[in-house]
């Protein structure tokens, strides 16, 4: 229970100290988000390998009627540890994106806040407290999505506040009918509606989804997140592609799997629409993104489209399924943030945003572009990278579910996946950077110019090409949590059994 | 000696009723004579307001603790029919906690600061007079169960109003009294002739008499008692703001002072929801409410003020104004509750007065800090405000968030039940405008917080000419800014009981949320015996 609560306190001490700190002590600031993430990080592993090994470990309070519960099952274990993990892979890179830059306080201390939100959207043990965390990422992601304070960026934090709280509310709806029902019992208690029979079950899931919908981006609830990429680009990366969005998705397999359980949601009639929405998001999500030419934009919605790749999965509400969701919900950020990063690593060192104009640029950022290349296969979902696993369970799930036009639909966004990110890199190798942009006013950095003396990209072995980049602080710190991604991902691809514990704990949970 | 020391402490706790209501009445009267001896005039204010606080604490600990039934108080010891009764049961305990607990911190708050805001001393002692008169009125509508003595306790409390909404020495400020005057009278001219009605046909003045009288005559006299409930509905709704007859309230609540306007959107337009509640449910009974349709006008009403008053108040770029606005928007919640008649939505609407008294009270004292600091009333104009004075822009964010519904503020639990009331009632439409009233708070509070926090001050403008850009010159403009109290040496946080009131309230924002314990079961047993069928 320790390890529970310096979990989730981790991130708030953190912010805290860091607005306390001086206005321009940005190394100190740094060392209490890097300090604080790994403290959160670490205690989410305690807590989960508890959790794991079958432990109970749990926190109640009940001040008044409601009940607010910690309380993880193997299914909040996994996304903590996925969060906080990430989180300090996304600290570092912030470490180099923001230095030098406005308003370093305020970002760092909502950036932990943040955490601990996250954190605490994973271990809430009851439908109250989730919608607590749930409500409350929203007010901290807030602040960093208005970062820039240009009035894009406001426009876009209008819109993020409006649709979140709205979707809040119909849960909130739907929490209290549940709640007038049977109560507010722990979902590790089992089957929240198990004892439930009410006429309005089916109205109960629409809210529901329609709720936690919101922040997963299901098609046409998902128009607040293009917007929100107004934000700095590690938040775009983290928040946006990982921890909002995925308290969105984990909210549904919640709704799912603890609070109607895969026996009854199957006798819904609504359940059986809930697969074809996700899979209209699928390829809807991946079109649209094809003809974005900003390249943020893209990766936005190429992030609505893979998020309903888990929700597919959970939606076939078989176990193969369930196992295809997790796995991809554990891959796909490692390889999604890898995106992001070297996008925004583009922008930094050439000022570029738009694909159209990233013609040459993998000869002045070898590595990066190679980087994102690797991911870029990722999200195809190539073999030596663990989001292969993902798709192969997807589809094995939609098959065993009887949907086997779903499998098709995985293959199809596959292609489209590759439509989407492989030209970009075999234009950034091959392409003439365009003539009228000299680029030398945006260039800084050892590697540019030493890219542009040695020309093109196959004089340079790997080995040179990371020391150059090791020169560069800024382009180190910023590189090496990317690179580090990718390994992991090319380790767990090979190595899927290094995941596959957890994945199997959360299966085993909901299907006994 | 230590017998008569216990007699006296027996007297006045029987008589402990009696004494919250006039005690404040007292000083009011006396307070004028102590005009130039201001601060002598202050300590009475606030010792009145924490005598009062005390014996509501008291008075709610002993409803709290005799689980069942009301204390009645029969004044000068004459029993009903001719006399005059208190009751002190679960709805007085609870309403009159909520006005003393939030009349200690706006005293708090006018003390010190108030002087220069309305103008002389003088000007001073007559506010604290009109301000513990509408204490006074409000403590006596909780308590009295006398339908006569509601309407002049009504009155007491409409011009003490009037009075607030003039003192600050403005030509707005007499305007909108004027207004405010001349729509309250009207309001209370119908409520009169309301009672007049009911005074006819049943011919009593006490609560519980007439509701007997009435239950057994009303389906001779159909028309007469639909007229009276008519009448008494459409006068309270007038002075407590209910849309579309709220046209008064943002003008009053926008040009009086600052613990005036917290006080008035806090408190006053409540004490007339208490008295509609107690006409409708405790005279005309539950019953009738629902023969007349008038559980379905209030829900109706009470939803379109919900999205109207919330719709209105987002284009205000006045602060004040915003949250007046915000109020009539508010005030729909709690008719909506009046309306559902059942338990939950009932309790629910009776702790949403009490968190919305709290927040809105919070809000205007805050927003009134933040106006007298900076001489500027447009939200557009309070850029960088949260930076200078954190405690004053944290007390409005709380409050906010908690006008919103976010949980652990005291407006989630009031929404909660609200919405449960509404499921229960079957209605499917309230629960979705309790829901968009909320993200509509969002969108027009949202704002303020955004600019207040996240936006840098703005340059003085022969140095913003003078300014090249670049990250080093923003640096050294903030480092300027921290450094340089000279320019902006006023714009601090307010001195030292102003800060007191301010956390005083946000820390009963944030206890209501999350431990509603006490405050809620009162809220709930009141509902219960409201809705007990005659």
């Amino acid at each position: 229970m320790l390890y529970l609560i310096l979990a989730l306190i981790s991130g708030v001490a953190g912010g805290l100290l860091v607005l306390l700190t001086g206005r321009n002590r940005h190394s100190l600031s740094n060392f209490i988000t890097l300090f604080f993430s790994a403290s959160a990080a670490f205690f989410c592993w305690r807590v989960a390998f508890l959790v794991f090994a079958g432990e109970r470990v749990r926190f109640g309070w009940k001040p008044g009627e409601l009940q607010w519960s910690l309380d993880p099952d193997p299914l909040g274990a996994v996304f903590g540890l996925i969060a906080s993990t990430l989180w300090l892979f996304a600290a570092v890179y912030s470490f180099g994106y923001m230095a030098g830059k406005e308003r370093q306080r305020t970002y760092y201390a909502f950036f932990l806040l943040s955490l601990s939100v996250t954190v605490g959207v994973a271990f809430s043990g009851n439908l109250v407290t989730l919608y607590l965390f749930y409500e409350l990422l929203t007010l901290t992601t807030y602040p960093l999505v208005i970062h820039d304070r240009t009035s894009g960026a406001v426009r876009a934090g209008s819109k993020y506040i409006l649709y979140n709280l709205s979707g809040a509310g119909a849960i909130l709806i739907a929490i209290i009918t549940t709640h007038s029902c049977v109560g507010n019992p722990d979902f590790a208690d089992g089957i929240v509606l198990a004892g439930c029979d009410s006429p309005v079950l089916g109205w109960l899931l629409v809210m529901f989804i329609i709720g936690f919908g919101v922040k997963a981006a299901i098609m046409p609830l998902h128009r607040w997140l293009p917007e929100a990429m107004a934000a700095p680009t590690p938040v775009s990366a983290l928040l946006h592609a990982v921890a909002v969005v995925y308290s969105g998705v984990f909210g549904i397999l919640r709704v799912v799997y603890s609070v109607f359980g895969y026996e009854l949601i199957g006798q819904l009639s609504f359940s059986k629409v809930l697969p074809w929405l996700a899979a209209f998001t699928i390829l809807a999500g991946v079109l649209i993104a094809l003809r974005q030419d900003i390249l943020k934009r893209r990766l936005a919605y190429q992030t609505v489209s893979h998020l309903s790749y888990i929700l597919l999965g959970a939606f076939t509400l078989e176990p193969w399924g369930l196992a295809g969701a997790l796995m991809h919900m554990i891959s796909y950020p490692m390889m999604k943030m890898t995106l992001f990063f070297c996008a925004g690593i583009i922008t930094e060192k050439t000022g570029e945003t738009r694909i159209s104009r990233m013609a040459g640029i993998g000869r002045i950022l070898p590595g990066t572009m190679a980087a994102f290349a690797v991911a870029a296969l990722g999200m195809v979902g190539m073999l030596p990278l663990n989001t292969f696993w993902g798709k192969y369970y997807l589809m094995k799930g939609s098959v065993a579910g009887g949907m086997w036009p779903l499998a098709t639909v995985l293959a199809v966004s596959g292609l489209l996946n590759a439509a989407c990110f492989i030209p970009v890199v075999v234009n950034a190798f091959r392409g003439v950077r365009s003539p009228d942009r000299t680029g030398g006013d945006a260039l800084q950095g050892g590697e540019i110019r030493s890219g542009t003396d040695s020309g093109a990209f196959g004089d340079g072995n790997d080995g040179n090409v990371l020391s150059r980049i090791l020169k560069d602080r800024r382009m180190a710190l910023m590189f090496v949590p990317a690179l580090l991604l990718v390994l992991m991902s090319i380790v767990t691809g090979l190595l899927p059994g290094i995941v596959w514990p957890g994945v199997q704990a959360v299966t085993d949970w909901f299907f006994q | 000696m230590g017998n008569g020391v216990t007699k006296m402490t027996e007297a006045i706790k029987f008589n402990l009723p009696v004494f919250v209501v006039i005690a404040p009445l007292f000083i009011a009267i006396v307070l004028p004579v102590f005009a130039r001896r201001i601060r002598l005039a202050e300590g009475m204010v606030i010792f009145v307001g924490v005598l009062g606080l005390a014996g509501a604490l008291f008075l709610a600990h002993i409803v709290l603790d005799r689980n069942s039934g009301t204390w009645i108080y029969q004044m000068g010891g004459w029993p009903a029919p001719w006399g005059i009764e208190l009751t002190v049961g679960n709805l007085a305990a609870s309403f009159l906690l909520v006005v003393m607990g939030v009349s200690l911190p706006v005293s708090l708050f006018a003390v010190g600061n108030l002087t220069h805001e309305v103008g002389g001393k003088q000007r001073t002692a007559r506010f604290y007079t009109l301000f513990l008169l509408l204490v006074g009125a409000l403590a006596g509508m909780a308590l009295t169960n006398d339908i006569f003595n509601t309407y002049v306790l009504v009155e007491v409390a409409t011009l003490s109003c009037c009075g607030l909404v003039s003192s600050r020495r403005h030509p707005r400020a007499a305007e909108a009294a004027f207004t405010y005057l001349m729509l309250a009278t009207l309001g209370s001219a119908l409520v009169l002739c309301g009672i007049g009605f009911i005074y006819t046909i049943t011919g009593h003045l006490n609560m519980g008499f007439a509701s007997q009288a009435l239950n057994e005559i009303w389906q001779t006299k159909r028309h007469v008692v639909w007229m009276a409930m008519s009448l008494v509905f459409v006068g309270f709704a007038v002075k407590s703001a209910l849309f579309p007859l709220h046209v008064w309230l943002p003008d009053a609540h926008s040009s009086a002072p600052s613990p005036a306007s917290a006080i008035l959107s806090g408190l006053a337009i409540k004490g007339y929801m208490i008295c509609l509640l107690k006409f409708f449910y405790s005279v005309f009974g539950p019953g009738l409410i629902k023969e007349f349709a008038m559980d379905r006008l209030l829900v109706l009403a009470g939803m379109i003020a919900i999205i109207a008053g919330s719709v209105m108040a987002i284009p205000q770029d006045d602060l004040k104004r915003r949250l007046a606005f915000s109020t009539v928007g508010q005030a729909g919640y709690i008719f909506l509750g009046f309306g559902l008649m059942n338990k939950d939505g009932l309790a629910g609407a009776l702790f949403y007065l009490a968190s919305h008294a709290v927040i809105k009270s919070t809000l205007f004292l805050s927003a009134g800090a933040m106006i007298s600091a900076t001489k500027k009333r447009k939200i557009s104009e309070l850029a960088g405000v949260g930076r200078r004075m954190p405690v004053t822009m944290a007390a409005f964010t709380a409050a906010s968030l908690g006008l919103i519904g976010i949980p652990l503020f005291s407006g989630f639990i009031g929404k909660w039940y609200l919405i449960t009331g509404s499921i229960e009632a079957g209605s499917f439409l309230p629960t979705v405008v309790i829901i968009a009233g909320s993200v509509l708070c969002a969108t027009y509070l949202f704002p303020v917080i955004r600019v207040a926090w996240f936006e840098s001050a703005p340059k003085e403008p022969q140095k913003a000419a003078a300014q090249e850009t670049g990250d080093a010159a923003v640096q050294r403009e903030t480092a300027e800014v921290q450094e340089g109290p000279v320019q902006h040496g006023q714009l601090k946080d307010p001195g030292i009981l102003q800060k007191l009131a301010l956390v005083l309230l946000t820390v009963a924002i944030i206890v209501l949320g999350t431990v509603p314990g006490p405050l809620l079961e009162l809220a709930k047993r009141a509902a219960a015996e409201l809705l007990v069928l005659r």
